[in-house]
């Protein structure tokens, strides 16, 4: 890997109307014992073109993202790169085929403990025929040549953990141009920014167009894909089922991803009955607007706003992981201030946290004792617990949410990200609580859980006050009755779900992500 | 994969059929330890006829009961992810505390035990401090605590043994170890050693708060996830405050039982029992396939231990060597759950 090979250039692609594509999928199958993640996929991708490959979770993109960059082997199929058919077995075959990947999760793709300078080199360090010896010295050499080419401005001498998370993506995809690649993945890569974060990342990828490097955008946010992309593939159940020029008509996408399944989670918003939880003046961190929330009985609330609007932080003062910044809170008129979470649930109010492998899985623990230990108490009699009643209820949750798994007795690795979704948003909907929040509870499922548990939220609903926070306004308009859009820590907006459309939604929060941009702009010029 | 998820429930997610080799492992896994075991007792008790009295068994288990005892407290502090390395100090701490109380303050055996009780429940709350409060990790603070708690037993006692009759200020001290305190040491309940019994109600304990109580639960909750465990509504420093806490009143009760086997207060006898109640609780990884602290897991590897040692030494085999065996049988556990158990997907 010579540093001073094309990087970024994109002088060499042949003359337009060659007809040859830079990369064409043909017939590709593959399959993990008898499930079909992906069937009889073909398309292309031309010379230049931003195209947007989005999807339902688990209808295949990562399959396909992992098959292009070599952990995964198709099963049938062919790949094509300028015409040539390719076999790629391994990550350093598509490399040398000229394709890089930058997965969604960024700390993967960097090396904490080293400098900026060593994470860009990362792969030449690494490679077998690099020389021995290395010192800062020349890898700073290196690294800078490599960041000319690039025409960027990195701190190359800070360590890694010191830049933001736009920062460190930004290093991460630095890396992998340094390969001088013909095609770039990037792999949800808004899924972890904050808003600011990610209007910095968009004009990153304009760059990269515009220097003529092909780009493969995976999301699942029809506002980025119109933003961004020149063309998209849209993939459902492992197959494709529409192709879209620009200019991309995002229902037509969104209807594209869903399939029939939209149609049959349409409903009417209902009023909803006596308040349940009132906040006055809250904060969601300390320098935000203040700002009101009521929660009702028979109503789900569904509150919306780019990642890093400041929903998290919100939620987490109700339910006690986070101390209050400001105001006063009632939970059924009398005053509730918990100190902990414990004390929260004592109260009634429980929370699915965001971060679901994090915040939620005890590794290698069984079925039945995720599902009872949020609630140890109601299975206990003087500290001692009821073990047949903790079972019985798992197999009831395992039952009516249809969680796909052998037994309760298996440990909670064995189910897929949707089934476990399904199981722990479940246990919280089989007891009577006064308030469930539930944080981004549609991440990294298909769409058959969310149909599942959108339908036992709205079920639950009757009998308590229920808020579900996402940052795709399509999920919130598809299981509220009342939505709010938060953006940059205020509540923007307040309405019934049933008079806007997930649009309208996303419209409100690019408006006003615009205007957050050009207080970017003011910031920055002082 | 929409499919196969709005498919009912309970279908073969994994029940595919398995094949023999993977069967044949699981086996190991879970039985290998215990099937090792057993037939080390078997062949002892073949070859020596001795080995398999009913007194030798005695002896075998009043080896293995102050080892289980602080074994039971590592495991305690392993559950909530944390680990114990001052239950030596701790034990030490004890051992002079009760010894010396009744030596030198002439004060009664239940005075002396609750003093070293009291000596178990500060260096948990001490550890607590370190942990829970300024937020050290485990290993570190109690290594600290380790040196820390030694030293001050060494300067509590001027750098000597505490026995009857013992010199302080130049004067030969009057008090005595107490008969109650001596039980603990030498007496029997029912024709078995008061030692025994006494690890015995510990194991007891230990097993039904981790198995059976929600405190148990939440301590592996914590030891698992700390993060899920706060959201799910556990307190998790207070988890961490009782393991710990536990962890050194065991110490304590441990090092009683050695001050009363040995009628005196050594300096610093602790700090060879650390090591052999750790390697215990770690053996225990293996039993039944737990592949985490569990009691009887810990009670199996201070027993296996103390009939390995007790077996080699009625062969003669040099006591120079046991400790390599300790080692290679530490190693063989330590594969058999790292190697053989389910693998723990990031």
């Amino acid at each position: 890997m010579k540093p001073d090979s094309r990087i970024g250039a994109g002088g060499d692609s042949p003359p337009a109307g060659s007809g040859t594509p830079l990369v064409e999928l043909r017939q590709i199958s593959k399959s993990f014992g008898a499930t079909r993640a992906l069937d009889d996929v073909s398309f292309e991708i031309k010379y230049d073109e931003t195209l947007g490959f989005v999807g339902a979770n688990g209808a295949g993109k990562s399959t396909l993202i992992k098959i292009l960059s070599g952990i995964y082997r198709e099963s049938s199929g062919e790949i094509l790169v300028e015409g040539q058919a390719k076999a790629v077995s391994s990550p350093t075959d598509s490399r040398s085929i000229g394709i890089a990947t930058v997965h969604q999760n960024i700390d993967d793709a960097v090396v904490f403990g080293m400098t900026v300078a060593e994470n860009l080199l990362l792969d030449e360090i690494a490679a077998t025929s690099s020389d021995l010896f290395m010192n800062q010295r020349s890898i700073l050499k290196r690294a800078r040549a490599v960041q000319e080419k690039l025409q960027l401005e990195l701190p190359l001498t800070a360590p890694i953990e010191a830049l933001s998370a736009s920062g460190r993506q930004e290093v991460a995809i630095a890396r992998a141009l340094v390969g001088a690649p013909k095609l770039l993945i990037l792999d949800e890569p808004t899924s972890t920014l904050s808003a600011r974060e990610t209007e910095k990342l968009f004009d990153a990828v304009r760059d990269l167009r515009r220097r003529g490097i092909t780009v493969l955008y995976v999301s699942h946010r029809m506002s980025e894909i119109k933003m961004l992309c020149d063309r998209t593939v849209v993939l459902r159940n492992g197959k494709i089922v529409s192709e879209q020029e620009a200019p991309l008509d995002t229902r037509k996408i969104a209807s594209a991803i869903l399939g029939e399944l939209v149609l049959s989670t349409k409903h009417k918003s209902r009023p909803g009955g006596e308040p349940i939880f009132s906040g006055r003046g809250l904060r969601a961190r300390s320098d935000s607007a203040p700002a009101d929330l009521e929660l009702r009985l028979g109503e789900v609330v569904g509150l919306t706003g780019l990642v890093g609007a400041g929903k998290t932080e919100m939620l987490e003062q109700i339910c006690g992981r986070r101390p209050v910044e400001s105001g006063a809170m009632r939970l059924r008129g009398r005053e509730y201030a918990p100190r902990d979470a414990a004390a929260a649930i004592a109260q009634g109010v429980v929370m699915v946290p965001e971060e679901r492998s994090m915040q939620a899985i005890f590794p290698g623990e069984s079925l039945w004792k995720h599902c009872t230990v949020g609630m140890l108490p109601f299975f206990s009699h003087f500290g001692f617990l009821d073990r047949r009643k903790e079972t019985a209820f798992a197999r009831d949750v395992i039952q009516d949410f249809r969680v796909v798994c052998a037994a309760a007795e298996v440990p909670i690795e064995d189910l897929s990200g949707g089934n476990q979704q399904k199981l722990l948003v479940g246990r919280w909907l089989k007891n009577s609580w006064a308030l469930v929040i539930l944080d981004e509870p549609f991440r990294g499922i298909d769409i058959g859980a969310r149909a599942i548990i959108s339908r036992a939220l709205r079920e639950f609903s009757e009998h308590a006050a229920v808020i579900v926070c996402s940052s795709d306004p399509e999920e919130v308009v598809e299981v509220a009755d009342r939505v709010l859009v938060m953006v940059e820590g205020r509540l923007r907006y307040g309405g019934r779900a049933d008079e806007i459309t997930s649009e309208e939604l996303s419209e409100i929060m690019s408006q006003t992500s615009a205007q957050d941009r050009q207080d970017a702009r003011e910031v920055t010029l002082q | 994969m929409t499919k196969q998820d709005i498919q009912p429930q309970f279908e073969s997610a994994a029940a595919s059929p398995q094949s023999a080799l993977a069967r044949t492992k699981d086996l190991i896994y879970k039985y290998g330890l215990l099937v090792v075991l057993a037939a080390m007792i078997a062949y002892f008790s073949y070859a020596q006829p001795f080995f398999g009295s009913f007194i030798n068994a005695m002896f075998i288990l009043q080896a293995a009961s102050i080892v289980a005892v602080i074994g039971l407290g590592c495991t305690v502090s392993m559950t909530v992810g944390g680990f114990d390395l001052s239950v030596g100090s701790a034990m030490s701490l004890a051992v002079m505390a009760s010894a010396g109380a009744m030596v030198i303050f002439d004060l009664s055996g239940p005075a002396a035990i609750l003093i070293g009780l009291a000596c178990g429940l500060a260096v948990g709350l001490f550890n607590t401090f370190l942990i829970v409060v300024a937020r050290i990790p485990d290993l570190v603070a109690t290594l600290a605590t380790l040196f820390l708690v030694n030293g001050m037993t060494l300067l509590g006692v001027g750098g000597q043994s505490v026995a009857e009759g013992m010199s302080v200020d130049g004067v030969a001290a009057t008090g005595r170890f107490s008969p109650v305190f001596k039980w603990l040491g030498s007496g029997s309940l029912l024709g078995i050693h008061a030692s025994v019994v006494v690890a015995g109600l510990v194991f007891v304990f230990v097993f039904v708060l981790l198995n059976y109580t929600r405190w148990g639960r939440a301590f592996y909750a914590v030891g698992g996830n700390p993060i899920a465990a706060a959201a799910a509504g556990i307190r998790v420093a207070r988890c961490r405050m009782a393991a710990y806490i536990i962890s050194g009143c065991l110490a304590a009760i441990a090092g009683m039982m050695l001050a009363a086997r040995s009628n005196r207060g050594d300096v610093n006898v602790g700090d060879a029992y650390l090591l052999h109640a750790v390697s215990a609780a770690l053996v225990g990884f293996a039993v039944l396939g737990a592949n985490r602290p569990n009691a009887l897991g810990t009670l199996t590897g201070a027993v296996f231990v103390a009939a390995l040692i007790n077996g080699l030494t009625m062969f003669n085999f040099p006591y120079y060597a046991q400790t390599f065996v300790q080692g290679l049988l530490l190693v063989v556990a330590l594969l058999m759950s790292y190697m053989l158990g389910p693998k723990k997907r990031g």
